[in-house]
């Protein structure tokens, strides 16, 4: 039998989060990396359309999973999933940094976390995220709509929602900002 | 960057972005004349906005892919670890370069708990491996079993594409993705005739596995993979006796664990196949269990019944987007599969034709008795269905997608299958008539003059469809030719004018159809009434019926080259008498009446070829009809009850690439004079199929033809035992349609060369041997059909014989480097025979052309640079020279000495030494029908191939059977050093159609 997190624990771990306590965070990402390592396998294992594992997929699941939707510390469905992208994000960068230095060490690692010889791709993550970074001091809105779209799987919609601003806005940040991001890849 | 500088970029970005590149231009002109930063920061963003989105979501893709996918980029065994591929019902799937092939392979990883139970797992290897070896089009074939950390895999094909279960859920309307967990919603049922299509391949693979006593006890959506041609193809044979067992309620599920053969039906209790266990306890997704059969959710024996159930519900889903049974958790699905109906399919959708409603039905019932009792059975009524209500052009699939696998992505095929001759009739009708798979192809057949009945062959006999029904029967095989292998042929005039009786010949199985001769064959008759076949005389061949059904034509008395004399029978076989007689050194055949009974025509074979004759029955002079030129651009013809000619072009077996446009034709022909006394008009054309014996009805409205196409596949085997056995042989190139050989190899054994001609162009590549990939030497050349390509003993070039596309003789030899260009002309030649070259120290290459009176065939040495060189040897040829018959093979020994030459395919096998000019015979007893044979690298024997082999032969005529070929194009090519042989090999599909509205 597969251990359940504890939804009140990571609801709780997640609403602290959001107050600005860092310390929730350093507890939720083990909690929610092992949900979503499980989930991925689940997702594979299933009878799934797509055999391309999406972020989006996962980040949904884990919202289901994680979250008690009755508690009184949760603030929202658009809120979870503000926070929930940018674990994502944290958590995906993290694989993929260890994986780069995984290589670098030539580190004999275990299965569970065995780190793949890729490293164009983990790079890409990487440059992603600094990019991202960079973006962030330059105008954080537009950091957090590419988060919600990339690492949270939102749509236009609920992205125009989680930020409060208009779906045509959504778009015009976007396209910026991709573009931007793009190019700040190429060149990393 | 200020935020006012930033907004500033925005601002003009979007707005440049919004305007086309001469509205752009001027823009940025204007909004940045004294600010060229401005213009720079602008550009650059513009420059980076395409698929810029893309490039995001696939650097956070990649990444969630190797968090699900932990083995991605490791090298196991001797498979490097690509990327994932997805999950089935058991474990993760990568994709994988296989090292040592050099081609791109799926590992599939079974859960560690398989490999717990050895017996289990060998058993299941067993009977993966059971199924593979049928290779099958619709089973996906396994390579190999391996292992990795105690974790067991299996090695397949790589295929793209989408399971079924896929396909089923990207049909599903739009509904919120987070909620995975709900109820299958309402999806959208597949289109009837990708139902049926699928459906029809699907109960093939089954059939195929059944009939070996294989059953899959897991057929599911999950577990059909479509291919990107629309191939169905069943994946994971035998793997649900691995599943972990689970608990069924109140039934003891202990199984009884005897010893399985594979060959009849197992009938042993079996363990329920179950998707991950978490999965089913946390009631995320039930998956498999809802495609159980009610003796497995009991617990009891399984048989291929099993298998037809769950299809049922495959099938079931297929034509409504609906499961038939659902439910939350295990027990919920297991008392609805065991007490439930579902609601009919036509009910959930009511585009479901009655008759497909039915089989689902029949398929669904709880009791295995009262279900289809086999695949065939399933198949049967489906194609039955689908020819009633699916009456679709023939040359569909040839356009419907480019390359269909991933490891071969061949940018340059796309044109090739650009190419359609217009339908020159618009309202021409084409309706399938028969539906028989690969590994039945139809031979022939002819419709009644009523166009009430199809009578037809195939491997089994004789078959007569009542037309546009399901109805067909077959008929039984006499028992005079019980213990015979025997080959039905129906000629188009095979039909008496009641339209009840019609004639057959019997040949021998084991001739080529090419030769076929009265000598070895026999004429029946037979009727729609279902009477027994009656034979009515031997060493005969029938030709036709006479239009008032009172006469009967055929062939007797084979001469040298086929029969010499015409002769004419009453129906009862008696009153015969000889009508017309030629030479020994000639033949007749192909006697068809006019409609008017009393003018016949018939072919001549002399010296100067095949003549179309006509003359009156009664006698009188004999006019020339088509003069052999015209002839042979005619690949097959009959007469119209209106006196007007049908026919198909010349476009197979003959020097004409099969994927040369083939179209059916309407002329009228002088019966008197001869000639033409109407322009042909093409009725439709096929690229990639060819046709053969058309039929008319009386009325002359419908024309029954035999469609022919084949797809090949190249592979390469490794030779062991000096080179008269053959092991690992693998697949090499991927099936394709199109006139392809694997035809030489580079020097260094590691390179094979590739011809591909497609319609009027044709492509030279070479492709290694730890490679999937083709790279081109000549990617598409114009005007030709490349017969035979060769590397020059140098290696340096690679030499080929270009043939002319419109007919004609006049044959180029020309050479390219072998790193790519353009083909120059090293020489023309007045037709072609074998080119070859012996591999260095010696620089010998040779051509075989005929001689200017085309009595013989002369062999030439060249060189691909300086050109034509001494003459090495000439051969009196038994027949004129004929570019379409293979009436001299040749090949030089590898160190240059020897000559190996038959003057035709049944002739011993002569070894001619160029240096004493002595001649030495191999005598092999079962050396006929040859195409074709190379010199293993030894220069001890050759590799010879027919029409259903690959053979060894040494020099002292001792033969080894190395490979059964698929079709009558199979040939092989051995490796310089001697280690490998390359096979190239055909799978032809033949059915029966008809025409109407013309």
């Amino acid at each position: 039998m597969r251990a359940l997190t504890n939804t009140h624990e990571v609801t709780r771990l997640l609403a602290e989060w959001a107050k600005g306590n860092q310390q929730a965070l350093e507890d939720l990402t083990p909690l929610v990396y092992r949900e979503l390592r499980q989930l991925a396998a689940s997702y594979l294992r299933k009878e799934s359309p797509g055999h391309t594992l999406q972020p989006t997929a996962l980040v949904h699941e884990a919202y289901l999973r994680l979250v008690d939707q009755k508690s009184p510390d949760w603030e929202g469905r658009s809120h979870f999933f503000g926070v929930a992208a940018h674990l994502m994000r944290q958590i995906l960068v993290d694989h993929a940094r260890k994986r780069q230095a995984g290589k670098r060490a030539a580190l004999k690692v275990s299965l569970e976390e065995a780190v793949s010889f890729q490293p164009e791709r983990s790079r890409d993550l990487v440059a992603l995220d600094s990019g991202l970074r960079a973006l962030e001091k330059l105008d954080p809105r537009k950091c957090k709509a590419v988060e919600l779209r990339y690492f949270g799987g939102l749509s236009m919609d609920e992205i125009a929602q989680t930020l409060e601003v208009s779906p045509v806005t959504v778009r015009r940040d976007l396209r910026m900002a991709e573009a931007w991001l793009h190019h700040e890849m190429r060149n990393a | 960057m200020t935020p006012e500088r930033w907004a500033q970029i925005e601002e003009l970005f979007h707005r440049a972005a919004e305007c086309g590149p001469e509205g752009r231009t001027l823009l940025l002109d204007g909004a940045c004349s004294n600010d060229p930063e401005l213009r720079r920061e602008v550009e650059t963003l513009l420059s980076c906005d395409a698929s810029a989105g893309d490039y995001v979501q696939a650097a956070v893709r990649a990444e969630v892919d190797t968090v699900g996918f932990p083995l991605a980029g490791e090298t196991i065994s001797h498979y490097r670890i690509l990327d994932g591929l997805g999950g089935g019902g058991m474990g993760l799937v990568y994709r994988a370069e296989d090292i040592k092939l050099g081609r791109q392979v799926a590992l599939k990883f079974l859960p560690e708990e398989s490999a717990k139970d050895p017996a289990a797992l060998a058993r299941f290897e067993r009977e993966a491996r059971a199924a593979s070896a049928l290779e099958h089009p619709n089973i996906c074939p396994i390579y190999e079993f391996g292992e990795h950390e105690g974790q067991p895999f299996l090695v397949m094909q790589v295929l793209e594409g989408q399971t079924l279960r896929e396909l089923l859920e990207s049909r599903k309307p739009e509904t919120s993705k987070s909620d995975s967990s709900a109820k299958s919603p309402g999806r959208k049922a597949l289109e009837l005739d990708q139902v049926l299509d699928l459906a029809i391949q699907i109960a093939n693979g089954l059939d195929a596995a059944h009939q070996k006593g294989i059953v899959h006890r897991d057929i599911k959506p999950a577990n059909i993979f479509v291919t990107s041609q629309g191939q169905a193809k069943i994946l994971d044979f035998g793997l649900a006796k691995l599943a972990p067992p689970v608990t069924v309620i109140g039934v003891d599920s202990k199984g009884s664990q005897g010893d399985e053969g594979l060959q009849g039906v197992p009938h042993e209790i079996e363990q329920l196949p179950t998707p991950d266990p978490s999965l089913s306890r946390t009631g995320v997704a039930m998956g498999t269990a809802g495609y159980m059969s009610p003796e497995q959710a009991r617990g009891e024996k399984l048989d291929a019944r099993t298998d037809l159930f769950s299809f049922g519900l495959v099938l079931y889903e297929m034509a409504t987007g609906h499961r038939a049974f659902e439910g939350d958790t295990g027990p919920e699905l297991h008392t609805a599969i065991l007490n439930q109906t579902p609601a009919s399919a036509r009910q959930l959708n009511p585009k479901v034709p009655a008759k497909l409603d039915e089989i689902i039905r029949q398929s669904l019932e709880k009791e295995r008795e009262q279900r289809y009792q086999s695949a065939e059975e399933l198949r049967t009524d489906l194609e039955v269905l689908k020819r009633d209500i699916l009456p679709k052009p023939v040359s569909f699939r040839w356009w419907a997608a480019p390359a269909a696998v991933i490891a071969l992505v061949l940018v340059a095929a796309v044109f090739w299958y650009g190419m359609r001759l217009p339908s020159i009739v618009p309202d021409l009708k084409l309706r399938q008539l028969t539906i028989n798979s690969a590994q039945n192809r139809v031979t022939g057949g002819a419709i009644s003059p009523d166009g009430k009945y199809l009578a037809y062959t195939d491997a089994k006999g004789i078959h007569i469809n009542l037309v546009g029904t399901d109805q067909t029967q077959s008929v039984p095989q006499p028992d005079a030719l019980k213990n015979d292998n025997v080959n039905w042929e129906i000629v188009s005039t095979a039909w008496f004018p009641d339209s009840l009786r019609f004639l057959a010949n019997a040949h021998p199985a084991n001739e080529d159809p090419n030769t076929w001769s009265s000598q070895t064959s026999s004429v029946w008759i037979s009727s729609v009434r279902g009477e027994p076949l009656r034979k009515l005389r031997d060493h005969a061949m029938v030709w036709s019926v006479s239009p008032d059904g009172s006469s009967i034509s055929f062939g007797t008395n084979k001469g040298t080259i086929g029969d010499r004399e015409i002769w004419l029978m009453a129906p009862s076989g008696e009153q015969t008498r000889k009508l017309y007689e030629v030479g020994e050194k000639s033949a007749i055949c192909c006697f068809y009446f006019f409609p008017d009974g009393k003018r016949v025509s018939y072919i001549t074979t002399d010296e100067s070829g095949d003549t179309l004759v006509g003359r009156d029955l009664a006698g009188g002079p004999i006019a020339t009809l088509l003069p052999p030129s015209e002839l042979k651009k005619i690949g097959d013809f009959s007469w119209l009850p209106d006196g007007r000619l049908i026919y198909s072009d010349q476009c197979n077996g003959g020097a004409m690439g099969v994927n040369t446009p083939c179209s059916f034709w309407i002329t009228r022909i002088n019966a008197r004079s001869g000639g033409l006394s109407e322009k042909p008009r093409r009725l439709r054309s096929w690229s990639g199929s060819w046709m053969n014996v058309p039929s008319a009805t009386s009325d002359g409205k419908h024309v029954a033809f035999l469609e022919s196409s084949g797809r090949g596949a190249g592979f390469v085997a490794d030779l062991d035992a000096g080179g008269t056995r053959l092991v690992n042989s693998r697949r090499f190139t991927l099936e394709e349609g199109g006139e392809d050989a694997i035809d030489d190899w580079t020097a260094d054994s590691k390179t094979v060369i590739v011809i591909k001609n497609r319609g009027d162009h044709y492509g030279l590549y070479k492709q290694r041997l730890n490679s999937d990939t083709l790279e081109p030497i000549v990617t598409s050349a114009a005007g030709g059909l490349l017969k035979s390509s060769l590397v020059s003993p140098d290696g340096k070039w690679v030499i080929i014989v270009v043939w002319p596309i419109t007919g004609g003789t006049t044959v180029q030899l020309m050479r390219v480097p072998i790193t790519g260009g353009t083909p120059e002309l090293v020489f023309a030649m007045r037709g072609g025979g074998p080119n070859f070259c012996a591999r260095p120290p010696s620089n010998l290459c040779g051509v075989a052309e005929p001689s200017e009176d085309r009595k013989q065939m002369i062999i030439t040495a060249y060189d691909p640079v300086k050109g034509r060189g001494r003459e090495l040897g000439r051969f009196d040829l038994d027949l004129d020279y004929d570019p379409n018959v293979n009436n001299l093979l040749v090949d030089i020994s590898p160190d240059g000495t020897r000559l190996a030459t038959a003057r035709g395919p049944k002739a011993p096998i002569q070894i001619h030494s160029l240096r004493d000019q002595q001649t030495q015979f191999i005598r092999a007893k079962d050396l006929d029908n040859m195409r074709g044979f190379q010199w293993a690298a030894d220069g001890k024997g050759l590799f010879v191939h027919n029409r259903r082999e690959i053979l060894h032969v040494d020099l002292q005529g001792n033969i080894k059977r190395l490979w059964k070929c698929n079709s009558d194009r199979c040939s092989a090519m051995p490796s310089p050093d001697g280690r490998h042989l390359a096979i190239y090999d055909w799978n032809v599909t033949a059915n029966m159609w008809m025409m109407e509205n013309f």
